[in-house]
């Protein structure tokens, strides 16, 4: 058995690791602020942000090709403002993929930093460490175990994002046709042989990144 | 110049919540907040660091104004270089002691070998465990870092919010004298906050009672608690040492047979305590000190 194309292989990879960069921001800093602050319709985003983990994926490609579409609102000030054109592009990928990853690192991030005893923050202050520094040199090496853990979780779930790729990037060869989307593109084709490895592929990093989520597993950061 | 000056109105959780009024002035040494849990001494420490906001007043520290809602003044917990060690997770546990001392040092100066981490570590007992993680530290061990840690940066004043409660008797006593002579030694005023009157009397040199959310009276600690937390002397004197020549109105005598009576607590493990009287004029004996 040959390994066929490896262009999937190193776009899905690509595509994780892009959509992890703007998962990653964004992510710990909407976990930092939903187990920091209080404010009325906390809860509200909290499920809001479960959202991408619950809905279909083909949903979350209607809602990004409405929204991301020529003709949708951002698609279409994006292509008139700057001439880019997302859908069916490799940037529309690392958008479907950031989208459902974006759960897997909030929901794990959150507890962790929740988890990091207010006393310790507090201690910081009293030191003269302003807020941005509080959080870089307290609250994140606190929490690094959950963070870590979810970074690596989200990451697994961009790279075997499926549904919503497929809707809002479609399946080019060459352009954005990921290892998930090969693999039910070699399986409708009856290449079964192609599929297989592609599978094979995933299933190892799948497993290897599962591994060190676990290893990561936060134990509660006391002192 | 006093230490500490502050009027505080505190209110948590709003209307029907939690209220606190509080009238403080400080000197100099430790000043004790003492009463049972839930009568405010902790907010007003909190208030104090400027982790709550009080609903109005003025705290001024060392004569700079660091609160005050009349002037619109709140300087930031971080600007306020006052030093806070809590009563839980006091300590930063992922780095060592020393790392933990030297944290809040500026960055170029932020080495385990600082000459200022090195004696503080010195001074408190702790200059053995300096690369040791704080999980593998005793219960005494882990505050006496936070209070390393606290003075590290040189505050304006200390504020301890009930940093013994969770160590056993034995080790509370050498820990508070090995905390007041750290303090006396900086001479870096502070606030200790306590429902413990044995540490009220062992720590503090002016005492604010708070009950049900207000600050009642302040004064001398050994005068304003009950007897059962104070201690008394059994001797007979055998000779007077040095008479009180020039400074007042302090005697140095031999005694015999001279028993310290107090809680186990105040008292030196080893039991030799060594007794400094102040004689008043009128003769009559009052309070022992042990060093």
């Amino acid at each position: 058995m040959n390994y066929p194309d490896s262009f999937p292989v190193l776009l899905s990879l690509r595509v994780a690791t892009a959509a992890l960069a703007i998962v990653a921001p964004i992510g710990i800093a909407l976990a930092w602020f939903q187990a920091r602050k209080n404010y009325p319709g906390r809860t509200l985003i909290d499920a809001a942000v479960l959202l991408p983990l619950v809905l279909p994926p083909s949903v979350i490609g209607y809602f990004l090709v409405v929204l991301c579409g020529r003709r949708g609102p951002i698609g279409n000030w994006l292509l008139s403002m700057f001439d880019i054109r997302l859908i069916f592009s490799p940037a529309a990928a690392v958008i479907a993929s950031a989208v459902v990853a974006l759960p897997m690192l909030v929901k794990t991030a959150q507890p962790a930093i929740e988890s990091v005893p207010i006393d310790l923050e507090a201690v910081g202050r009293s030191l003269g460490l302003g807020p941005a520094a509080v959080f870089l040199r307290i609250t994140l090496p606190a929490a690094w175990r959950g963070v870590v853990a979810g970074l690596v979780l989200a990451f697994a779930r961009a790279i075997g994002e499926f549904g919503a790729t497929l809707m809002f990037a479609g399946n080019i060869p060459g352009r954005t046709n990921t290892m998930p989307l090969e693999i039910f593109a070699a399986y409708q084709a009856g290449d079964d042989e192609r599929a297989l490895m592609y599978v094979i592929t995933l299933v190892v990093i799948s497993c290897l990144v599962v591994m060190l989520a676990t290893r990561l597993n936060p134990r509660e950061a006391t002192a | 110049m006093n230490a500490l000056e502050a009027r505080l109105a505190i209110n948590v959780g709003g209307i029907g919540g939690f209220h606190v009024e509080t009238d403080l002035v400080h000197e100099r040494g430790v000043l004790v907040l003492f009463g049972p849990s839930g009568a405010g001494k902790s907010l007003t420490l909190q208030a104090l660091a400027g982790l709550i906001k009080p609903e109005r007043g003025f705290i001024r520290v060392g004569g700079e104004t660091l609160y005050d809602s009349d002037r619109r003044i709140d300087v930031p917990t971080h600007r306020r270089r006052l030093g806070y060690v809590p009563q839980h997770h006091s300590l930063f546990p992922f780095c060592s002691v020393a790392r933990n001392v030297s944290f809040g040092l500026p960055r170029r100066e932020r080495r385990d070998d600082h000459p200022r981490v090195v004696q503080l570590l010195d001074e408190l007992g702790l200059a053995h465990l300096a690369a040791a993680r704080p999980a593998s530290l005793s219960g005494g061990e882990r505050q006496r870092v936070a209070l390393a840690r606290a003075l590290a940066v040189q505050p304006r004043l200390v504020l301890l919010d009930e940093p013994f409660s969770s160590i056993d008797g034995e080790g509370r006593g050498a820990l508070r004298a090995v905390v007041r002579a750290t303090l006396d030694h900086h001479g870096i005023p502070a606030v200790f906050v306590t429902h413990d009157p044995e540490e009220a009397i062992a720590l503090g040199d002016k005492l604010v009672r708070y009950r049900r959310g207000a600050s009642t009276e302040t004064g001398d600690p050994a005068t304003m608690l009950p007897m059962a937390a104070r201690l008394s002397l059994h001797a007979e004197m055998v000779r007077v040492v040095s008479g009180a020549a020039g400074n007042g109105n302090e005697v140095e005598i031999a005694l015999e047979n001279a028993r310290l009576r107090g809680p186990a607590a105040v008292l030196p493990v080893d039991g030799a305590a060594q007794v400094r009287l102040h004689l008043r004029r009128a003769g009559d004996q009052r309070g022992g000190e042990n060093t």
